[in-house]
């Protein structure tokens, strides 16, 4: 089971991140890596068409253009504009790429079925209001949208009021600027210690698609559960309800694309995407969780906490101490901003009963990742060695991170770090996030112990865990038989 | 807290003069004068909105020469009136409000006590909102109104529109309707934060 390191995601230009030239070595080269396959861990994972032999990518227009040819679309005439609406997120997964083909594929057959001549991408961030127009220009967006039709939009962009059933909340204002709006997403896990698992399919509306006002409403305003309603009572309403015509998500697990799902039902969408995500990632989230000891390697074109390794960011890595599927005895998870926000002047937790960051991370060691979200708790909670002053210089710059560096410290290359990283921890085990597509690189005690414990793991999920997380979220087991 | 080590700087020859970096300035430091884009130094927070907004690219954050540090110290402030100020808007009053600068909600408090009654007057004195500019407007927001203090967003600013509903308001309907989104149980939570007492406020308070 024990491979050859998989080559990890190239470092890319990037106002976030240090220039490319900067980043002299990846870890997955370091000797003694090694990597692990999770279909070899879980042979239950489906099968993926990306990565696949052959030119995948067109497995990905493939599949996109029989997901859409089954949907309605009489909705839209050839007179009315359309907005794509999409998420810098998508671009992270899996080189970026099978998510700028969805964008182009969900264009090219609204054209072909509907007649419209207008339409266009607009495609949300979070906090790094540039993001998706580097991505626009990366993958040729702006060429296949036409001139001035492909936008990337931030939060603090002008805004809407939207009346919904919790009060206004605020949209932006090119969002919702065409006739018709097309919800192109991902099944990806990500923020699952945002999210929960709950409404994950709508979560867009509460937050790439949304305003300042409205995104800090989640954040700041309603509890770490209770937040997920946001996204909810933005799709609900009539304004948005007005304007939505349907869905269409790359299809994915922690180890490749799997299809691609279009509905014009969001909801029924929703439910596929939380119950089958459940069932992908809980088991790969639950591994992480019985590493007992390990250095934690950065080393992806992502801002620290969304970095890759078997397709689970490390801000889940952070909290995989705690069960982050279970809603109802993991209230506060090891990480969220409201966790956050209850540390004290001490940096203790105000409360007894909130969880440490993952006492199994004994050191991070920042080799390659960006810029453009608050990580300074995570410094400050874990050990972070940092390759390169020119990456210290960066974060020094940022106006999110002007804290990050006052608790890691430099060193000037990626081995100097490791060799301290070792020295210091007394611990071989080593994780690496750089994005492998289809596996995961780590340290070759660090296999063994992801090989001796995946079979037990994947016991426990299908036994205990699984039918727990679902009776949570209000359906039972059955549930994943009908859905397949 | 913050320690402001950039400023925006604008190169007046690719600038249009269209507004936008003043529409999400959160401090107001920069204003469009004879159709270009004019800086107060002294005012910026270096956020970077206006050079992240700017549709030309003819703002660039450049390192200042001499740093400024912001802040209000909170210990000049009665505390009792600040821990007032913070349970009425529902926060502790050693709760972080903004992640990007760790400014702490009895900090913003004290600021409202020292006077200052906008959004954009707590940003620029406690450096709150000058890092993502985006996930703790709600707090500002609730701070002012607790201390019964008028919101008039900037007018044709996109700075921030108004203030939303919280676990407190949420409507009965709602949370009736959807029992599984935790509403009650986050509430409840939210309130042992607020009422928990710390071993450090116990300190400062004596």
């Amino acid at each position: 089971m024990i491979r050859k390191p998989i080559t990890p995601i190239p470092a890319k230009p990037s106002q976030y991140g240090i220039d490319p030239s900067f980043v002299k070595s990846r870890a997955s080269k370091l000797p003694g890596m090694v990597s692990v396959m999770l279909k070899d861990l879980f042979p239950d994972l489906p099968d993926t068409i990306y990565p696949a032999e052959g030119n995948a990518i067109e497995n990905i227009r493939k599949a996109a253009r029989e997901s859409l040819y089954k949907i309605d679309m009489s909705m839209i005439k050839p007179e009315d504009s359309v907005n794509i609406l999409a998420s810098h997120h998508g671009f992270t997964l899996f080189g970026g790429e099978p998510y700028a083909e969805l964008l182009k594929a969900i264009k090219d057959v609204v054209e072909e079925r509907t007649g419209s001549k207008n339409v266009r991408l607009r495609a949300g961030v979070g906090m790094r209001f540039r993001e998706t127009e580097e991505y626009i220009k990366r993958y040729g967006l702006d060429t296949y949208f036409g001139k001035g039709k492909a936008i990337g939009l931030a939060p603090i962009d002008e805004g809407i009021p939207i009346e919904t059933e919790i009060g206004t909340l605020y949209g932006l204002k090119k969002i919702y600027d065409a006739d018709w709006i097309i919800h192109a997403h991902h099944t990806d896990v990500r923020e699952v210690h945002f999210h929960r698992q709950v409404d994950k399919a709508v979560k867009p509306f509460g937050m790439s698609y949304a305003r300042i006002e409205t995104r800090s409403t989640y954040h700041q305003n309603l509890g770490p559960r209770a937040a997920n309603f946001t996204a909810r009572a933005i799709f609900e309403s009539e304004f948005v309800q007005s304007k939505f015509a349907f869905a269409s998500f790359m299809d994915v697990g922690p180890h490749g694309i799997v299809g691609v799902d279009s509905d014009n039902d969001l909801y029924a969408l929703n439910d596929r995407a939380t119950f089958i995500g459940c069932q992908r990632y809980g088991k790969i989230m639950t591994l992480f969780g019985d590493i007992d000891e390990c250095i934690a390697v950065l080393d992806f074109p992502c801002p620290v906490p969304y970095v890759f390794a078997a397709g689970v960011i490390y801000a889940n890595f952070l909290g995989a101490n705690t069960d982050l599927y279970d809603l109802e005895n993991n209230a506060l998870p090891a990480y969220t901003w409201y966790t956050e926000a209850f540390y004290d002047k001490q940096d203790k937790p105000i409360l007894g009963d909130i969880p440490p960051l993952n006492p199994a991370i004994k050191m991070c060691v920042h080799n390659y990742a960006w810029t453009g979200y608050p990580s300074a708790f995570f410094s400050k909670h874990i050990p972070t060695v940092v390759v390169g002053k020119e990456q210290g210089d960066l974060f020094d710059r940022d106006s999110m991170n002007l804290e990050y560096m006052d608790y890691a410290t430099t060193i000037k290359t990626l081995e100097g770090a490791m060799q301290f990283a070792h020295q210091t921890t007394d611990t071989d085990k080593v994780i690496i996030f750089d994005g492998a597509m289809g596996g995961i690189n780590v340290s070759e005690s660090m296999a063994r112990l992801l090989i001796d414990k995946a079979p037990a793991v994947s016991e426990r999920v299908d036994k205990v865990l699984l039918p727990k997380w679902l009776k949570q979220r209000g359906v039972d087991i059955s549930i994943l038989e009908k859905l397949k | 807290m913050k320690e402001v080590t950039m400023l925006a700087k604008v190169d007046v020859d690719k600038c249009i003069g269209c507004k936008i970096c003043a529409k999400v300035c959160p401090v107001l430091s920069i204003k469009v004068e004879n159709k270009k884009a004019v800086v107060d130094a002294e005012a910026c927070r270096a956020c970077g909105n206006c050079a992240d907004r700017c549709p030309t690219y003819a703002i660039e954050m450049v390192m200042r020469e001499t740093p400024i540090k912001v802040g209000v110290d909170v210990s000049k402030f009665d505390h009792k009136e600040i821990r007032e100020l913070c349970e009425k808007a529902h926060f502790n009053p050693e709760q972080v409000l903004c992640y990007c600068t760790g400014v702490r909600a009895d900090e913003v408090a004290a600021a409202i006590l020292d006077g200052a009654d906008t959004p954009e007057k707590i940003s620029s004195v406690t450096g709150i909102r000058t890092g993502c500019t985006i996930e703790c407007v709600q707090t500002v927001l609730r701070m002012l109104d607790a201390a019964g203090i008028e919101l008039k967003p900037v007018e044709g600013g996109w700075q921030w529109y108004g203030k939303t509903t919280t676990s407190w308001t949420l409507p009965n309907s709602v949370k009736e309707k959807y029992p599984s989104f935790y509403f009650e149980e986050d509430n409840e939570l939210l309130d042992r934060i607020v009422n928990t007492v710390t071993e450090s406020e116990k300190e400062g308070s004596k």
